[in-house]
């Protein structure tokens, strides 16, 4: 793993620029811990102020320090992103991998499920849940919604390539070998799938920050735990642009932006690494 | 216990293709009887060209396929009371495959002893002493290889004669009664094919295994096995004794069969080269 | 019995003579550097009205041959060194070197191909006629109305129906699209077609059939053609000479009938009389080893760790093609020394 790090890091632009970017994202969100200020606190620092030495990002009009802010802010938007996507890829793979292999009424019982989520309308879900659990609404809960609402497509692309490795030679060597569909999901066809739930990954993860920033702009989220979407929220109600506060705005906007364009050239990049066919290539040769 | 290792039992496979209203029905295999004695192991051929139904019935014979009509009896069970479980292990304990392509038969991304330790462990009988490095290695120099050569080693590494032999090892450590072979040699290279076709009939001999031999090769055919079934359109057309039938073939279509048949003998006489299967019989072309 | 290449005069100007042509493929991803030498060193001239055969196993390089032939060279396939000389293309060095517009000329009209999967050479989404008028039409000077008419007298010639001109490529059967192919490409009359595996993917009864007419129509043009099968049979069948290739390199060469009831190298040997034959019940014995990986090739002769012959000579040097007999070139030494003595 490190060995193929290193090799992208040295020969893939597009990874080295990705990785920078996530890079000064993730090390943003780390600084969070050192923050001398706790994160709900309001009036701890002068309002107002501009970008200077002091107050590097500047300070909002409810008394915050935007860059400590910011770090809260990144560090709760990923967390939030990671766990819908380690939850939606779970469900993707289960679903997309079994239903592939088992086929007949599993597949079909499966699908359908699956078929009903697809076409779920996602916007009025979301809100309709914010109004029915309103201070109940934790950013917890909203990533599990988001990650039962944001699994079915990508389990669709799954089966389908679970459907061809059904089909394949060393599917059935593993089975007369004595192996549990189990093992032949986990060991056989899973690396095979890899690469889709790699990429999958970042698009999921740019969905669903994408979707909690449109939601916390619109005030549909637990508020008071701040995230990219809820900065953004707090600046249009104190009308930061009208005011000349633009920092407030600017900065969470370019921190979003660096996080999506880095989770895309992530994705990109390690798509083509992971690939298994560009991987046989590397080692098939002539022929 | 039966006298009868395989007893198929007038089998037929419909498969439906198209939607509910334009459904298709297509007879792969129709009416198909032939027995296997217990008693007395032999390579039975099933010969037919792409279409007759010949891997759709080796499929049925490894249950990997169920048959819409009549039944098949293996050591006296029927095969549709195999679904899952310790009985379908038990199944796959007596009965092995080899497919058509060695480089299909493994998981190009995973080792190659890791199917053959699989076996070992699902199908090893409980007096056999030793290590598992022990009883995959003596399987492995039966097929005139050896741990040392295939251990920690990848598909692409070997070539295609020797993953046969690595595939026909795997069949040999589950130590079964019948072994399915569906053109186990067609991509195979010239040089490598004798060889394993030799291999298969140690194993009747030596090991005492049966093996149904599917192939559209006639030659190979006749060099190896006892019996053949001659398939067209998913029907038995011609069988009986494998030198018989292919040196004076009674079926219009057998018949057919053996003379498309390109044999390289025929080369050595010009007479009847390929030039004079058309009109002209004049030497001297137009330049 | 003579062969029907023995009458004719060997002074006829070669339609294509290959050079010590050499094609690698290169790989250089992530920092590792690697050479497959899939076309290492091969000399050998296909004569006017010729079929000349190349026979390997798969890794022998004879697919790669015939696409540098072709002129398809694509990274990460690359002309190490070598010539590839066309009598219809001369001062080029091949058609991997030539213009853009000298190609285009050249193709279909003096050199054509027939691949494997005929589905390759069709376009599936559009129906037959397209493809006549889209390859041939410009190289035949003749109104749409008379091109027409041409088309469908060389379609019966191959005895196809004029209607399959309004089909789509997956509406015929394997054989029938393997027809089209052939008419396809001997329409315009060239002077070499280029055939890689053209019946392998075919049924026996019909890849008869298929080989008949390849052979007809050959004639009927008086075409020459490379054809490149692993299929000793279809050889012996259709090629009037025959090259057999092992790792890369060519090691033997003569008249088809020649090579059948004389092979000369250890390899050749060893695959003529491993071919299982109806009615023959003598065993047949394996051969030990594998084919080499190109990428790591034994020195000295590529065949030698397999040899029953090999002599020390044979792990260091690389044996020449020398002319052993009339006609006939073998690469070997322990050949080359019993013919000397």
């Amino acid at each position: 793993m490190a060995a193929i790090l290193r090799d992208l890091l040295r020969y893939h632009a597009e990874f080295r620029i990705g990785a920078g970017l996530i890079a000064v994202v993730l090390l943003l969100s780390v600084l969070a811990s050192f923050s001398p200020y706790p994160p709900q606190d309001v009036y701890v620092v002068p309002p107002d102020v501009p970008p200077s030495l002091t107050y590097w990002f500047g300070t909002t009009s409810r008394g915050q320090d935007v860059f400590w802010q910011l770090t809260f802010a990144l560090r709760n938007t990923l967390l939030f992103g990671c766990t819908v996507a380690l939850i939606s890829r779970l469900l993707a793979l289960v679903v997309g991998l079994l239903s592939g292999y088992k086929g007949g009424w599993i597949d079909r019982a499966l699908m359908s499920v699956n078929d009903t989520f697809i076409v779920i309308p996602l916007l009025p879900i979301l809100v309709l849940f914010y109004f029915v659990m309103r201070d109940r609404m934790s950013w917890l809960l909203l990533a599990m919604i988001m990650a039962c609402l944001g699994w079915a497509y990508d389990a669709r692309l799954i089966r389908s390539v679970a459907i061809s490795l059904k089909a394949r030679e060393f599917t059935q060597s593993g089975l007369f070998s004595g192996m549990s569909t189990r093992e032949i999901l986990v060991q056989e066809h899973l690396p095979y799938v890899m690469p889709i739930v790699f990429s999958t990954t970042m698009n999921n993860m740019v969905w669903s920050i994408g979707l909690e920033v449109t939601l916390a702009v619109l005030g549909f989220t637990d508020i008071n735990t701040p995230t990219i979407g809820g900065m953004i929220y707090w600046a249009n109600q104190h009308t930061a642009m009208v005011a000349g506060v633009w920092w407030w705005i600017a900065f969470p906007t370019i921190a979003i932006i660096m996080t999506f364009v880095g989770l895309f050239l992530l994705a990109v990049s390690m798509n083509d690494y992971i690939d298994p066919r560009s991987r046989l290539h590397d080692f098939g040769g002539a022929s | 216990m039966s006298d009868l290792l395989l007893d198929v039992c007038r089998v037929g496979k419909t498969f439906t293709r198209g939607g509910l209203l334009s459904a298709q029905r297509i007879a792969a295999v129709k009416d198909v009887s032939f027995q296997l004695d217990a008693a007395r192991p032999e390579i039975l051929a099933i010969i037919g060209e792409s279409g007759s139904g010949k891997t759709t019935l080796s499929r049925m014979i490894l249950n990997i396929e169920t048959p819409t009509n009549g039944k098949l009896l293996f050591d006296g069970v029927d095969l549709a009371t195999i679904r899952a479980g310790p009985r379908r292990l038990a199944f796959m304990h007596k009965v092995q495959p080899i497919f058509q392509n060695p480089f299909e038969s493994f998981n190009p991304l995973k080792r190659l002893d890791r199917y053959l330790f699989m076996t070992q462990r699902s199908f090893a009988a409980a007096d056999r002493r030793g290590t598992p490095e022990m009883a995959v290695d003596e399987t492995l120099r039966k097929v005139g290889l050896s741990l040392g050569e295939v251990s920690r080693r990848y598909p692409h590494e070997l070539s295609g004669g020797q993953l046969q032999r690595v595939a026909i090892a795997r069949a040999l450590l589950a130590n079964p009664k019948l072994i399915v072979a569906d053109e186990p040699v067609s991509m195979i290279d010239a040089s490598l094919r004798v060889a394993i076709v030799n291999l298969f009939k140690t194993l009747r001999d030596d090991l005492g295994i049966s093996i149904i031999y599917v192939t559209h090769d006639l030659a190979t055919a006749y060099y190896i096995s006892d019996r053949i079934m001659i398939m067209q359109n998913g029907r038995v057309v011609e069988s009986g004794d494998a030198k018989t039938v292919l040196r004076t073939p009674q079926h219009p279509y057998s018949r057919q069969l053996r003379e498309a048949a390109l044999l390289p003998e025929i080369a050595a006489d010009l007479s009847v080269r390929m030039d004079d299967f058309n009109s002209s019989t004049s030497s001297e072309r137009q330049i | 019995m003579k062969t029907m290449q023995a009458d004719r005069p060997d002074a006829a100007q070669p339609i294509l003579a290959v050079r010590d042509l050499r094609a690698y493929f290169r790989t250089d991803r992530f920092g590792v550097r690697r050479d497959v030498r899939a076309v290492d060193g091969i000399s050998f001239t296909v004569r006017r009205g010729e079929i000349y055969g190349l026979a390997g196993e798969s890794s022998s390089g004879k697919t790669t041959l015939l696409k540098t032939i072709a002129g398809a060279v694509r990274p990460p396939l690359e002309v190490v060194g070598g010539e590839v000389d066309f009598a219809f293309l001369p001062g080029y060095g091949g058609l991997h070197r030539a213009p853009a517009a000298e190609v285009a000329r050249i193709r279909w009209r003096h050199l054509s191909y027939i691949m494997q999967g005929s589905m390759n050479a069709l376009n599936p989404v559009r129906r037959l006629r397209s493809a006549f008028v889209d390859f041939a039409y410009p190289h035949i000077g003749v109104s749409r109305k008379q091109f027409e008419r041409e088309v469908i007298v060389h379609l019966a010639r191959l005895r196809l129906d004029p209607s399959v001109l309004a089909a789509y490529p997956h509406e015929l059967s394997g054989g029938m699209r393997q027809r089209a192919t052939i008419a396809l490409a001997t329409i315009c009359r060239p002077d070499v077609i280029l055939a890689d595996e053209p019946t392998t993917a075919l049924d026996v009864v019909v890849q008869k059939e298929v080989l008949g007419m390849i052979s007809g129509i050959r004639r009927e043009i008086g075409a020459s053609v490379l054809l490149v099968t692993h299929d000793l049979a279809v050889h012996a069948h259709l090629t009037d000479r025959l090259g057999i290739m092992y790792a890369g390199r060519l090691i033997e060469e003569a008249a088809t009938a020649e090579i059948f009831r004389n092979p000369l190298h250890p390899y050749t040997r060893h695959l003529i009389s491993s071919l299982p034959r109806i009615g023959d019940d003598v065993p047949r014995e394996g051969l030990a080893g594998s084919p080499p990986n190109l990428a790591d090739p034994p020195p000295g002769c590529r065949f030698h760790p397999r040899c029953p012959l090999a002599m020390d000579v044979c792990r260091r040097e690389v044996p020449a093609m020398l002319e052993i007999a009339p006609a006939h070139r073998v690469a070997c030494f322990a050949v080359n020394r019993s013919a000397e003595a």
